[in-house]
């Protein structure tokens, strides 16, 4: 008996001995997880760890646009049986998505779902509702371009803040640029007509004089090879700047932004 | 080839009725019918062949990114356009404290990335933020899949931190997937134990949604034709 108890004890001793040579200290250290004397690593260091947690900012100065995902007609109430206001197309004259300006959802009684949208087309200010499915994804901007005629400037917003503002040519007493609320379709650069300068935008506005312009007399807003005309009422109804402000815009105003002329 | 259909990871045909919202119902009758097809967040990830074949923790990591944007911009949608507003005060709750931990999800895996990270894509909900119905049983769909994603690839990271980390994504994803259950009424747990995912199954859950949308062309460089 006392030979047996020897043995256990002997063997232990060399367990202990041995667990404590195998040991590898590049290891992460133990630590007793209870009182029993269990041993258990350190728990690893995340590599990241997530931050709070915020709330989405405020939604006062979002303004919604989808692109034209296929051809559809555009109509008064949200059903397929109103009549029609315009049709829209998926590509712009200008060779790029066709994007409108969303203003409305509602939901038919059928279930189907259809979005109020601001159409670039005569008389200004048209809108009408399309089937949701004939739209892509939204996109959502805050900026909004307040272009004031009688003073010749014009100012970018981003959340209800000025951005930027600059002296601008607007369309002379015989082609005046129109008023309204509209928004930007699309950029145009690294074209060779030195008249628009190195950029321009395409908006949802149209010439109400020039209606047999070429594309359809739509308002641009872009640079000049004519600087010194800047500001004055000198266009055709397009909106002209220094060519060192349109850049500075084309930098900070995405398509989709809202357009207010007054 | 395993070929996946829209069944097999739709447990309660919650993304099914979304789809079905969103896109109609011969859509739907399609898509339960169809094998799956994928491509989409693999293809926006457009990384060289050799990096994806190596499947670093750069490239896991990067198509987590893909994803959290999906769901970041999914719920940050349903907010923006108000229909988390058109819901009870236990749902709302429910979806803005989701998407609060989405975009801080997109946050920090980007900030880990760096330069490497991808691009968010284009995505069209196609209607599926935009009720409450659709958009509530659609998240349902999402946090299951983001579960499965998350366990599908823990154990290919090498580096022993980053799994840390995934690991807290992976418990808050499930907790995010047990509360939008609950919300939609469905059971909080589906079953005993998630099925692991990998990519191209994720890929092709997601294809079959449309989700995931084409690139727009909004600059062109051709002479304007403005009145000037």
């Amino acid at each position: 008996m006392r030979g047996t108890v020897l043995v256990i004890v002997l063997l232990a001793i060399g367990s202990v001995a041995g667990a404590a040579v195998a040991f590898d200290f590049d290891k992460p250290p133990l630590r007793p997880a209870s009182r029993s004397g269990a041993l258990l690593p350190e728990p690893v260091e995340p590599a990241f760890t997530p931050g709070r947690p915020r709330p989405l900012a405020n939604r006062g100065f979002l303004f919604h646009w989808a692109s034209v995902r296929q051809r559809v007609s555009a109509r008064t109430i949200p059903t397929e049986d109103a009549p029609t206001v315009g049709y829209l197309q998926t590509m712009t004259p200008e060779g790029t998505t066709n994007v409108v300006s969303v203003l409305k959802r509602d939901t038919a009684s059928d279930g189907d779902l259809w979005v109020k949208v601001r159409l670039a087309a005569l008389p200004n200010g048209t809108t009408g509702w399309v089937p949701r499915d004939a739209l892509g994804g939204y996109g959502t901007v805050r900026t909004q371009l307040i272009v004031d005629l009688d003073g010749m400037t014009a100012r970018l917003l981003r959340n209800g803040r000025t951005i930027f503002k600059a002296d601008v040519g607007v369309g002379t007493s015989a082609y005046p640029t129109p008023t309204g609320t509209f928004y930007i379709r699309n950029k145009l650069r690294r074209y060779s007509s030195p008249f628009y300068g190195p950029l321009a935008f395409g908006t949802s506005a149209r010439s109400e004089v020039l209606t047999d312009w070429p594309a359809g007399g739509f308002v641009g807003i872009h640079g000049t090879n004519q600087p010194e005309l800047i500001p004055g009422p000198i266009s055709h109804g397009c909106i002209r700047l220094s060519n060192a402000d349109i850049l500075e815009l084309g930098r900070l105003m995405p398509v989709g932004t809202s357009v207010t002329i007054k | 080839m395993f070929d996946l259909t829209l069944e097999q990871v739709d447990q309660d045909g919650a993304l099914l009725d979304a789809v079905e919202g969103a896109f109609g119902r011969s859509r739907a009758e399609f898509l339960s019918k169809a094998l799956v097809t994928g491509g989409v967040l693999l293809g926006v990830l457009a990384l060289p062949r050799r990096a994806r074949s190596q499947e670093d923790d750069m490239s896991i990591l990067n198509f987590d990114l893909a994803f959290e944007y999906l769901q970041a911009t999914f719920y940050t949608e349903a907010e923006q356009l108000g229909t988390v507003d058109a819901m009870t005060a236990e749902q709302a709750l429910w979806a803005r404290t989701l998407g609060s931990h989405e975009r801080a999800h997109v946050k920090i895996i980007k900030s880990v990335l760096g330069k490497a990270a991808v691009k968010r894509p284009a995505f069209n909900f196609g209607g599926a933020t935009e009720t409450p119905e659709s958009f509530t049983k659609t998240a349902v769909a999402m946090e299951d899949l983001t579960v499965s994603l998350l366990i599908g690839q823990a154990n290919r990271i090498k580096s022993l931190d980053l799994v840390a980390a995934l690991f807290t994504l992976i418990t808050t994803e499930a907790r995010h997937a047990t509360w939008a259950r609950r919300i939609e009424g469905f059971t909080p747990i589906g079953k005993a134990f998630d099925d692991p995912m990998t990519f191209a199954q994720v890929d092709k859950v997601i294809a079959s949604t449309n989700f995931i949308d084409s690139k727009l062309k909004t600059v062109a460089e051709g002479d304007p034709r403005f009145t000037g």
